[in-house]
C-alpha cells in the first residue's frame, strides 16, 4: 500500500479525468405507487432499518394561490392543526407529543405540505390524525385569532434578521407581478385583514385529493399500508372544477440592472443577493447545472467562497444557487460583509461571475466537481424522511427514479464543452438584480453604481412589485 | 456554512432503547493515546470521520479569548504535505466534504466522504495533526473571516448578544464567562506564538477521540490509523482548568439594548456538569418545560396566556458546571416583567406539585424517537457515540441511557427543580429597544 498517497497526487496532476469517485451505483430502493378513485396518488417504500415511519403529503395549495390575500396559504396550512371534526387542538397536541410523533404542516411558494415522523408501532394513531388534519379541519375561530396575532408580531420580528427576509425581497424584485413574487408569510396589511372564513374558503378550493400525493416510507408492510391508506383517504372528495394555475403566466425577463436597497438603520453589515432568472425543475440540464454551480458557488472551494472568504477575508461565506420551481426559477449569489467593505465585496462577486464567463472551466476543476456531487449524493437519501420527501418531489415535479439511478451516469456524461455551454446559457452576465439589506446612509452611493436604485425601509411591509 | 460555531453548548441527542448495541461499536487505541471508535454500516456507500479534541473556550484566558475557535479555522489553512487550500481541494476532489465546530468544551472536525476515499481522508488528517503550518498571510485573511462570523451572528439573532451577556454575568470567574467566538479586540490581536503554543498543547493525539462510521471494515480503519496517525508523537497532558465558579449568592440581572420588535428574555440557572447524578432528571425537566405544544411553558405562555411568541429551554453538555436556560420572546404589548413572572409561576408549580406520571412517560417516549433519529444516519451515529465518550467518559453510557432515564421518578424531577430553580441561583437577561424606561 505504500505510495498510494503519492499516486493520488500524481493522478490529480496528470490524469485527472481518469479519477472518478464511485458511489457504487447508488439506486433508489424499490417503491410502489397507486391512485385512489378520487385522484389521490400514494407512494409506498419499505425501509426496515429503524422502527419509524415518515409521511409526506403534497398539495397544490401554496402561496401562488394567495392572489390578493397574501399569507392565506401559509396560515391555512398552519391552521390545519387547530382542531378537527373529531379532535380538539389540545387533544392533537397531547396525543402526538405523548408518543414523540411530529406532524408539521406548511405552505411553500407552490405547494402546501405535511410532514410527519413517528414510531412504527404508533402508525394507526398518527395516520388517523393526519387524515383528520387533511380532510376535516375545523378552523376554530378563537385559535385563528391567536395564530393571526402571533403571526403579526412574527412578521415584525423577522425584520430583526436580514438573512430571514432577503429571499422574499429578492423574489418581489425578480418576479414582479408574477405569482412567484408572492410572499409566503404575507405582510402586516394583508394578514391583518384575513378572517377565519378566508381560510375556510382557501381550504375548500385548494385541499383536494386530485393533484395531491401522500408518500409513506419506513417500517411497514406495503400491502397492509395500502389497505389502511385506502380506507382513510377514499372518502376525500375530489374537486369538480379545473383550477387555474396562477404561475403559468410567463415570467418577465429583466431588461436592465436593478437594485432594491432595504434600509436597516442599525445594520453593521450589508447582506446582499445578486441574481437573475434561473431554471425550472424539469430543465433537461438540471444535473449539469448543479455540477457547474458546485464549482461556481456550491461548495467550500467554489470560486465565490475562495475569492470572497479564503483570499480576501471579506466574509464568513459566499455561495450561489438555482432555486428551481415548476414554471421557472431564480439564480442568486448570496453573501454578507461589513458595511465598510460593501463595495469591495460586490465588486469581487461580479468579478468572479465575469471570470466564470471569460475563463470557463478546466478539466481538473470539472472532475473535482463531478466527484464531489457524486460523493455527496447518497447521504441526501439516507433517512425515511429524506426518502418520503424525495418521492413527493418526484410527484410534484414529475420526474422518476431515473433521476436517482442515472445520477452518476448523467454527472459522468458532462464534458468540458458542454459545461462551458451551460455557463453561457444559464449563468447571467448582465441585467442583474441586486438586493442590499444594510445602512442606506452609508451604502446608497455604492448601490447606485450597480443600477437603478429603489429604496424601502426594513420596517415596511414586503409587497409585490409591479 | 463550514466551520460553524455553536453559540452555547452542544445539544446532546437523547437516547432511548434501540436495536443498535454497545457491541456494534469497535474500539482500539493507538500507542500515542489516540482512541478510535468504529461502527461498520454498509447501508450507503459512504463513511465519515469525526475527531473530537478536548479543547474549547474554557481552555482560554483573557487576552486570547476566541482562540480555540480561530484555531479550528486555521486547521484548514495548510500543513506540510498539503499546503494552503489543499486540504479542502484534495478532500473535495475525492468526493468528500467537511465542517467543524467549536464550543466552550470541545472542538470537533467532521469529514463526510465516499468510503472509497477513506485513505485520503486519513492522509489529510495525519498531515495537519502532525505538521500544521501556520502561515502569517493566511492568519490575516482568516482573522477577517472570523470577525465576519462574529458580526453576522450578532446581526441576525438577538439571542447571540443576549446569551453572551447572560453568560458573562452568571460566570464571573470561570472561563464560561466569555463567548466562544471571543472578544473583538482579542480577535484582532492573536499572535503567531499563541497559535503555535495552542497547536502543541491541545492538538495532540492523546487529547483526541476519533469516530469512524460507514461502509468500511474495522481492519481497514485500523490499518490506516496505524499508518497515518500512529507515528504522531503524544504530548504531555494539557493543563487542567482549575477554576471553579463560586456559588452564586443572589439574583443577577442584566439589560441589553438592541432594536427589536418586542423584548427578549433569558433566564439562566447554574446547574452541574454532564457527569453529575442530576443530569438525567434535569434533562427530563427541560423537555417537560418546552418540548412540544403540550409542554408546560409553550402551552401556558404561548398558547393560553399569549404572553410570548416563542419559548424554549436548553440544558446542554459540559465538562464543568454550566447553565439551564429558559428563553422567551414577549408578545406585542406584553411587559417583559409579566412574561418573566409567568415563567416563574410555571417553575413554581413543578417545584410545589411535581410532574405527572403521564408527563414523565411522554418524555421517555420522546427520547426514544430522538434516539431513532440519531441512529438513522451514519453521521448521527458518529456524533452520538463521540459525544457520549467525551462528555460522559464512556461511549457505552449511550447504551445505558435508556435504563438511566427509566430510573428517574417524578419525585426526582421535582427534587432537581427545587434544588436549582431558586432566585439566588439565577441570572436574568432582558434585551429590548428602550432601555431607559
Amino acid at each position: 500500500m505504500e505510495g498510494i498517497k503519492h499516486k493520488i497526487m500524481i493522478f490529480s496532476l496528470l490524469l485527472i479525468t481518469s479519477i472518478t469517485v464511485s458511489a457504487q451505483s447508488f439506486k433508489l430502493p424499490d417503491y410502489s405507487s397507486f391512485k385512489l378513485a378520487n385522484g389521490l396518488t400514494i407512494y409506498l417504500m419499505e425501509q426496515h432499518d429503524v422502527p419509524v415511519i415518515s409521511v409526506s403529503a403534497i398539495l397544490p395549495a401554496g402561496a401562488i394561490y394567495d392572489y390578493d390575500r397574501s399569507g392565506v396559504a401559509s396560515l391555512t396550512a398552519t391552521a390545519l392543526k387547530h382542531g378537527t371534526k373529531n379532535f380538539t387542538k389540545e387533544k392533537i397536541d397531547e396525543e402526538l407529543d405523548f408518543i414523540g410523533a411530529n406532524v408539521d404542516t406548511y405552505a411553500s411558494k407552490e405547494f402546501s405540505g405535511l410532514s410527519s415522523k413517528f414510531a412504527a408501532k404508533d402508525r394507526d394513531k398518527v395516520l388517523v390524525i393526519i387524515k383528520e388534519l387533511l380532510l376535516n379541519p375545523a378552523f376554530d375561530a378563537a385559535e385563528f385569532e391567536k395564530e393571526k396575532s402571533r403571526l403579526l408580531v412574527q412578521l415584525e420580528q423577522q425584520k430583526e434578521s436580514p438573512r430571514s427576509v432577503i429571499g422574499p425581497y429578492f423574489d418581489t424584485l425578480l418576479y414582479g407581478n408574477h405569482a412567484y413574487g408572492n410572499v409566503i408569510n404575507g405582510n402586516k396589511a394583508t394578514v391583518g385583514k384575513l378572517t377565519v372564513n378566508d381560510l375556510k374558503d382557501f381550504y375548500k378550493t385548494n385541499y383536494k385529493p386530485n393533484g395531491a400525493a401522500i408518500t409513506v416510507v419506513g417500517d411497514f408492510v406495503s400491502s397492509d399500508m395500502k389497505v389502511a391508506l385506502s380506507k382513510l383517504f377514499s372518502g376525500w372528495e375530489k374537486s369538480v372544477v379545473e383550477k387555474e394555475n396562477p404561475a403559468s403566466n410567463s415570467i418577465k425577463v429583466p431588461t436592465e440592472n436593478k437594485v432594491l436597497l432595504v434600509n436597516k438603520g442599525d445594520a453593521k453589515e450589508t447582506t446582499f443577493y445578486i441574481g437573475s432568472a434561473g431554471i425550472s425543475r424539469n430543465n433537461p440540464d438540471y444535473v449539469a447545472i448543479e455540477v457547474v454551480n458546485t464549482l461556481f458557488g456550491g461548495r467550500f472551494t467554489s470560486m465565490l467562497n475562495d475569492e470572497l472568504r479564503v483570499n480576501s477575508g471579506l466574509t464568513y461565506g459566499a455561495n450561489s444557487r438555482f432555486n428551481a420551481l415548476k414554471n421557472g426559477g431564480s439564480f442568486v449569489i448570496s453573501t454578507f460583509t461589513a458595511v465598510k467593505t460593501t463595495e469591495a465585496a460586490i465588486d469581487k462577486a461580479l468579478e468572479v461571475l465575469n471570470k466564470l464567463h471569460s475563463n470557463g472551466l478546466d478539466e481538473k476543476s470539472l472532475s473535482s466537481a463531478k466527484n464531489y456531487v457524486k460523493g455527496q449524493f447518497p447521504p441526501r437519501y439516507e433517512t425515511t424522511g429524506q426518502l418520503s420527501s424525495l418521492l413527493s418531489q418526484m410527484f410534484w415535479y414529475n420526474f422518476d427514479k431515473s433521476f436517482i439511478d442515472n445520477f452518476e451516469k448523467n454527472v459522468d456524461g458532462l464534458d468540458l464543452a458542454k459545461a462551458n455551454q451551460i455557463i453561457a446559457k444559464y449563468f447571467p452576465k448582465d441585467k442583474l438584480q441586486f438586493v442590499l439589506v444594510g445602512k442606506s446612509e452609508d451604502i446608497k452611493k455604492i448601490a447606485e453604481k450597480y443600477g437603478k436604485v429603489s429604496e424601502v425601509q426594513i420596517d415596511d411591509d414586503i409587497k409585490k412589485r409591479n | 456554512m463550514k466551520k460553524i460555531m455553536f453559540h452555547l453548548f452542544l445539544l446532546l441527542p437523547l437516547i432511548g432503547q434501540a436495536q443498535m448495541k454497545a457491541d456494534d461499536v469497535k474500539t482500539f487505541t493507538l500507542t500515542n493515546g489516540m482512541k478510535f471508535l468504529v461502527v461498520e454500516d454498509f447501508s450507503i456507500p459512504n463513511a465519515n470521520m469525526y475527531l473530537f479534541y478536548k479543547v474549547g473556550s474554557r481552555n482560554e484566558y483573557q487576552g486570547i479569548t476566541g482562540l480555540s475557535h480561530f484555531f479550528e479555522h486555521m486547521m484548514f489553512n495548510g500543513a506540510k504535505k498539503y499546503g494552503p487550500k489543499l486540504f479542502d481541494r484534495t478532500m473535495e476532489f475525492n468526493g468528500g466534504a467537511n465542517n467543524a465546530y467549536t464550543t466552550e468544551n470541545v472542538t470537533v472536525y467532521t469529514n463526510w466522504f465516499p468510503a472509497s476515499a477513506t485513505e485520503v481522508i486519513f492522509d489529510l488528517e495525519g498531515d495537519r495533526i502532525s505538521s500544521l503550518s501556520i502561515d502569517s498571510t493566511m492568519v490575516e485573511s482568516e482573522r477577517g473571516v472570523v470577525l465576519s462570523e462574529r458580526r453576522t451572528g450578532l446581526e441576525n439573532s438577538p439571542w447571540r448578544l443576549l446569551s453572551q451577556s447572560v453568560q458573562a454575568t452568571a460566570f464571573q470567574e470561570h472561563p464560561y464567562h466569555w463567548p466562544v467566538i471571543g472578544y473583538e479586540d482579542d480577535m484582532k490581536n492573536w499572535t503567531q506564538q499563541d497559535l503555535e503554543r495552542y497547536f502543541k498543547t491541545y492538538y495532540a493525539p492523546n487529547n483526541c477521540v476519533v469516530v469512524v462510521s460507514g461502509a468500511i471494515k474495522m481492519e481497514k480503519v485500523k490499518e490506516f490509523a496505524k499508518k497515518y496517525l500512529e507515528p504522531i508523537p503524544a504530548q504531555i497532558a494539557p493543563p487542567q482548568v482549575h477554576i471553579v465558579e463560586p456559588a452564586q449568592t443572589g439574583e443577577r440581572r442584566i439589560t441589553v439594548k438592541k432594536e427589536v420588535a418586542t423584548p427578549y428574555l433569558m433566564i439562566g440557572y447554574h446547574t452541574p456538569e454532564s457527569k453529575s447524578e442530576d443530569y438525567y432528571a434535569l434533562n427530563i425537566l427541560s423537555s417537560v418545560l418546552s418540548s412540544g405544544n403540550s409542554s408546560r411553558l409553550y402551552a401556558s405562555l404561548v398558547d393560553q396566556k399569549q404572553l410570548a411568541t416563542q419559548v424554549f429551554t436548553d440544558f446542554g453538555d459540559s465538562f464543568d458546571p454550566s447553565l439551564f436556560n429558559v428563553y422567551a420572546v414577549a408578545n406585542k404589548d406584553v411587559k417583559e416583567s409579566d412574561l418573566e413572572q409567568a415563567v416563574y409561576a410555571e417553575l413554581e408549580k413543578i417545584k410545589k406539585d411535581g410532574i405527572s406520571e403521564k408527563e414523565l412517560q411522554k418524555i421517555k417516549n420522546q427520547k426514544l424517537m430522538e434516539f431513532y433519529d440519531q441512529v438513522e444516519t451514519i453521521n448521527g451515529k458518529s456524533n452520538n457515540i463521540g459525544t457520549y465518550e467525551v462528555f460522559f467518559g464512556d461511549y457505552r453510557k449511550m447504551f445505558n441511557a435508556p435504563a438511566n432515564y427509566n430510573k428517574i421518578t417524578t419525585a426526582e424531577v421535582q427534587k432537581v427543580a427545587n434544588k436549582y430553580f431558586t432566585k439566588s441561583n439565577r441570572t436574568v437577561g432582558i434585551l429590548k429597544t428602550n432601555v431607559e424606561e
